[in-house]
């Protein structure tokens, strides 16, 4: 599953440990979730998205089967 | 579990007591093996200082060893413990068959190991299981269910 969470968080300048930290979990986390190795629980991917002022499937693509951005 | 001890405390101070009972154990049973009971002590204090200075690291493992993980690092404690049980079930079984073969008079506690490990995993269906056969469509099951990860 293609997911734009490196993207938008380049995007917005934050480091891996600057986004993990305002999502509430590990900064390997983040980093599992940008490289497609982990697929958030979904309220995980709903805190994802509210924080970058998305939809979940806007910043989730099921259809992707490609990991990462 | 235990709220009133800081979080990275918590499984030191768990290794320490497993360590001090066990060492009580040696104590309780007297004898010329006495000195193991310090051995224990020794050990379990060691491993308890590494387990907390673990829990300073920035890595999946000191998350766990400070017990501050996240749904990530529980599923992957989870998991590791789920690979665990199944390694001991395996070696319960060979232990079980080894020792029926031989003849020997050891073989009960690998049958008690498999017994546990086989009762354990029941007992996680029920616990965590949603079957519920009986239920009508659109049946109000109340809280909704959530994932043991996050429990």
């Amino acid at each position: 599953m293609r997911n734009r969470v490196r993207e938008q968080r380049t995007q917005r300048g934050l480091s891996q440990a600057e986004l993990a930290a305002a999502l509430g979990v590990s900064r390997q986390t983040v980093i599992s979730i940008e490289s497609g190795r982990y697929l958030p629980s979904l309220p995980l991917a709903f805190t994802i998205a509210r924080f970058f002022d998305l939809t979940v499937d806007k910043m989730f693509d099921p259809d992707d089967e490609e990991a990462g951005t | 579990m235990m709220p009133f001890i800081p979080p990275r405390l918590r499984k030191p101070a768990g290794i320490a007591l497993a360590g001090a009972a066990f060492a009580a154990a040696w104590l309780v049973r007297g004898g010329p093996l006495w000195w193991v009971s310090i051995s224990a002590v020794i050990l379990a204090a060691a491993r308890a200082v590494s387990w907390y200075r673990m829990g300073g690291e920035d890595t999946d493992e000191g998350a766990l060893a400070a017990s501050r993980a996240d749904e990530r690092q529980h599923l992957v404690s989870l998991q590791s413990r789920a690979l665990a049980c199944n390694l001991t079930a395996v070696a319960a079984f060979i232990g079980l068959t080894v020792a029926i073969a031989v003849k020997a008079a050891w073989w009960w506690p690998f049958l008690v190991i498999l017994a546990i490990t086989g009762f354990g995993y029941l007992l996680g269906l029920s616990s965590y299981g949603s079957g519920e056969p009986d239920a009508d469509d659109d049946a109000d099951a109340g809280q909704p269910e959530r994932s043991p990860v996050q429990r």
